[in-house]
């Protein structure tokens, strides 16, 4: 062919020619083992898997050309992560150990159990094994709520919403069921002399203040240039500037009376706000 | 900060009471997370021996001390804890690959095999591999499993021939973290690697590239034979017989030069490289080192086994392939000067009459079709390592030492007399000769034709 090269498919006819013409004494030591099992064939125009034949819309080159993969479960992953799109958000592992996770995932029972009415040890005891059982190394995420989903549809016949709806809200109840736990975690270590670093929402305020610091900086100047430009421009009485904070009289703050807490009198409000007679 | 402490936890003890008095500061310290700073020693003292028997010794000597120690606490607390499940090692595809036979589409499955390229990237003449496209956004190219699993099992099928008829493979993986998987794979098929770059010409223009490296001639149970120096000394390194490429996209030039010099190659083919460039593609990942990492492990294990093949039936002495090395055997006076230079290097004690005995026992070559001494155990001083010339793991190792100069400059001489040059010994398979060397090479092609169609018989003479 033109732009191939496929000497390296014709290795072993090329030392048969060699071997005939007595170029090479002995045939190589691969030369029995390529014959016996020899290379497949290369360059082959794939199986047709097109679903339909349809009248002749598709160009002949595009026909053999791999088909879009298309599963049931695509229809529900999307409903699902429309309706959660902060699911996505989650990190999710896609290192798999031995490839064989579906076979020890059981969809048959809840992605959370009800809770038991058992009290007492016994019933956390029953709690435990029902928390088990019903997690089975099964991950907890929109993944799992549409293949319990897709069980339902299909083992206990229920329409698409009803499924939907079942699994959704196990999920739910076992996200909730997790982040109390976490709570109470966290809540038990800090007793016992954990300490964790800055929330989210406190770094987030953290980062807001300093941008409200550089916004103030960026202000001032502005300001500055701003009332230069204007006093050039105009000759007169200056303008207030605006940078100037109003100044409290002193004379017309009235010192409050001495409050106790505990006292009679009580301990009045107590504020920024000056008192003004 | 967290302080556990298994010893102190009220109520129950980790470990057992010794019967020897010890201090507890030292049990704490081996077992707590974070030593208390008040009980850290400065000038550590040995710990007491648990062994009564050998408690006087222990005493003098800490390391037995300290041995008898890890051992008692190795058998009372690696039963405490919990069990962590199976999971994925990523050390094991090193330590212990995967054989042919575990090859299954879970495995492939779980090492991402199946992970093609972007659509729009992909190379057409791959289409036959490729199950279809996923993703809507991204779509890439679904590698289909079973196709990978049929394709690596016929490469570990090629390889353990291969390996099997005394063939000298070459592992070749450039990529920056395919070093290990490499080295692994040649160490267990006892073949060449190559995890640095491939320095174009090393195959057209081996004498000069590869003309200094070490090489050495071995029998076919993979024993050094002396007498061969001379006839080595300045030929280029022998040629791969098979060639294992983990990224073929990145080494074009050593494919061109393995089809230039009929080499087959096996390579990963991923959805966007081409399958003509390689005799033996495996569709697969490239762009997954634990993809690249099975697949290396299975070659490499195929490798294995077909070494064990062959070293099992040269045992028994049975050799079934044909000699393709073009040397000759060396002359007495080679011989002894390359028996005087090894006597010289490892200061063996050895007479000239073993010296003798030891030529009368290497057979013609004319008369057998493996020009390869074979081992007589009476006589012949065994080398140490056994590594075949055909093994080489550095193609580009230091000469070896000029012990005995002007004896191999006088076998030089002799080879450029009897007319077959080095250049001529390098390209035998594939150059032109002169017509006294073509007779020589049909009438020794005859032989090997007559010889091979049944096992090679023993000399009397040797045993």
């Amino acid at each position: 062919m033109g732009r191939y090269n496929l000497s390296a498919q014709r290795v072993h006819k090329h030392a048969s020619q060699l071997l005939e013409a007595n170029r090479i004494s002995a045939p190589p030591p691969w030369y029995d083992t390529i014959a016996t099992f020899p290379p497949s064939a290369i360059l082959v125009r794939p199986i047709f898997q097109r679903p339909t034949i349809r009248k002749a819309t598709r160009k002949p080159s595009k026909l053999f050309s791999p088909v879009k993969l298309g599963y049931e479960e695509d229809r529900l992953r999307w409903e699902y992560f429309n309706d959660h799109p902060w699911e996505l958000a989650r990190p999710r592992v896609l290192l798999e150990n031995d490839g064989r996770d579906h076979e020890k995932w059981d969809w048959s029972h809840a992605l959370c159990q009800p809770e038991t009415r058992e009290v007492g040890e016994a019933g956390v005891n029953a709690w435990m094994r029902m928390q088990q059982r019903s997690q089975a190394s099964r991950p907890l995420n929109g993944e799992a709520v549409v293949q319990r989903q897709m069980w339902l549809m299909r083992h206990e016949n229920m329409s698409e919403a009803k499924a939907y709806d079942a699994a959704r809200k196990e999920l739910y109840r076992a996200r909730h069921l997790q982040e109390t736990e976490q709570r109470v975690a966290k809540e038990e270590a800090m007793h016992y002399g954990a300490y964790f670093g800055k929330s989210p929402l406190e770094v987030g305020m953290q980062l807001e203040d300093a941008q409200w610091e550089n916004w103030k900086a960026w202000a001032e100047k502005e300001t500055t240039a701003l009332k230069a430009l204007q006093g050039s421009a105009y000759t007169g009485m200056e303008v207030d500037s605006a940078l100037d904070t109003p100044e409290v009289a002193e004379e017309e703050v009235q010192e409050l009376a001495g409050d106790v807490p505990g006292s009679r009198a009580g301990q009045s409000a107590r504020g920024g706000v000056a008192v003004h007679p | 900060m967290i302080i556990r402490s298994l010893v102190l936890r009220h109520g129950r003890l980790a470990l057992p009471r010794s019967t020897t008095p010890f201090r507890a500061s030292q049990w704490r310290r081996c077992l707590a997370t974070e030593a208390p700073a008040s009980q850290i020693e400065s000038s550590p003292q040995p710990p007491p021996s648990l062994d009564n028997a050998s408690r006087d010794d222990s005493s003098k000597d800490p390391t037995i001390a300290q041995w008898n120690f890890f051992q008692h606490q190795k058998a009372h607390t690696s039963s405490l804890g919990g069990v962590p499940e199976p999971h994925y090692k990523p050390f094991m595809l090193l330590a212990n690959p995967p054989r042919p036979q575990d090859i299954t589409l879970e495995l492939l499955l779980a090492s991402q095999s199946h992970l093609g390229h972007a659509t729009s990237l992909w190379n057409p003449a791959n289409a036959k591999y490729i199950f279809g496209i996923r993703g809507d956004h991204d779509p890439i190219h679904i590698i289909s499993l079973d196709v990978t699993a049929a394709h690596l099992r016929r490469a570990c099928k090629v390889v353990q021939g291969v390996a099997a008829k005394g063939g000298l493979i070459l592992f070749v993986g450039t990529r920056r973290d395919q070093a290990r998987c490499v080295v692994r794979a040649a160490e267990l098929a006892r073949g060449c690697h190559l995890f640095d770059k491939w320095t174009p010409g090393t195959l057209t223009n081996g004498q000069q590239i590869l003309g200094r490296c070490k090489k050495k001639a071995v029998n076919e149970v993979d024993e050094e034979v002396v007498g061969f120096e001379p006839q080595l000394k300045y030929s280029s390194a022998v040629k791969p017989d098979l060639v294992v490429c983990l990224n073929p996209l990145e080494n074009y030039t050593l494919l061109h030069e393995c089809g230039i010099h009929n080499i087959p190659t096996i390579g990963i083919i991923d959805t966007d490289a081409n399958p003509t460039w390689v005799t033996y593609p495996i569709p697969a990942n490239d762009d997954s080192l634990r993809c690249v990492q099975v697949i290396a492990g299975a070659l490499g294990r195929a490798g294995e086994e077909g070494q064990a093949q062959r070293l099992a039936r040269a045992q028994a002495g049975h050799v079934d392939y044909a000699a393709t090395h073009g040397l000759e055997m060396p002359t007495k006076d080679e011989f002894d000067a390359a028996k005087r230079a090894q006597r010289g290097i490892s200061e063996h004690d050895e007479d000239a009459e073993e010296d003798e005995l030891l030529f009368e026992a290497q057979p013609d070559p004319a008369d057998e079709d493996d020009v390869f001494a074979k081992p007589s155990s009476n006589v012949l001083a065994k080398t140490e390592d056994g590594i075949s010339a055909k093994t080489e793991d550095e193609p580009r190792s230091t000469q070896i030492s000029d012990a005995a100069s002007e004896v191999q400059a006088s076998a030089q001489n002799e080879a450029a007399i009897d007319g077959l040059t080095d250049v001529e010994a390098e390209d035998e398979q594939f150059g032109t000769l002169a017509a006294e060397d073509m007779e020589l090479m049909s009438a020794k092609r005859e032989e090997n034709a007559d010889v091979a169609s049944g096992p090679s018989a023993p000399k009397t003479g040797s045993e």
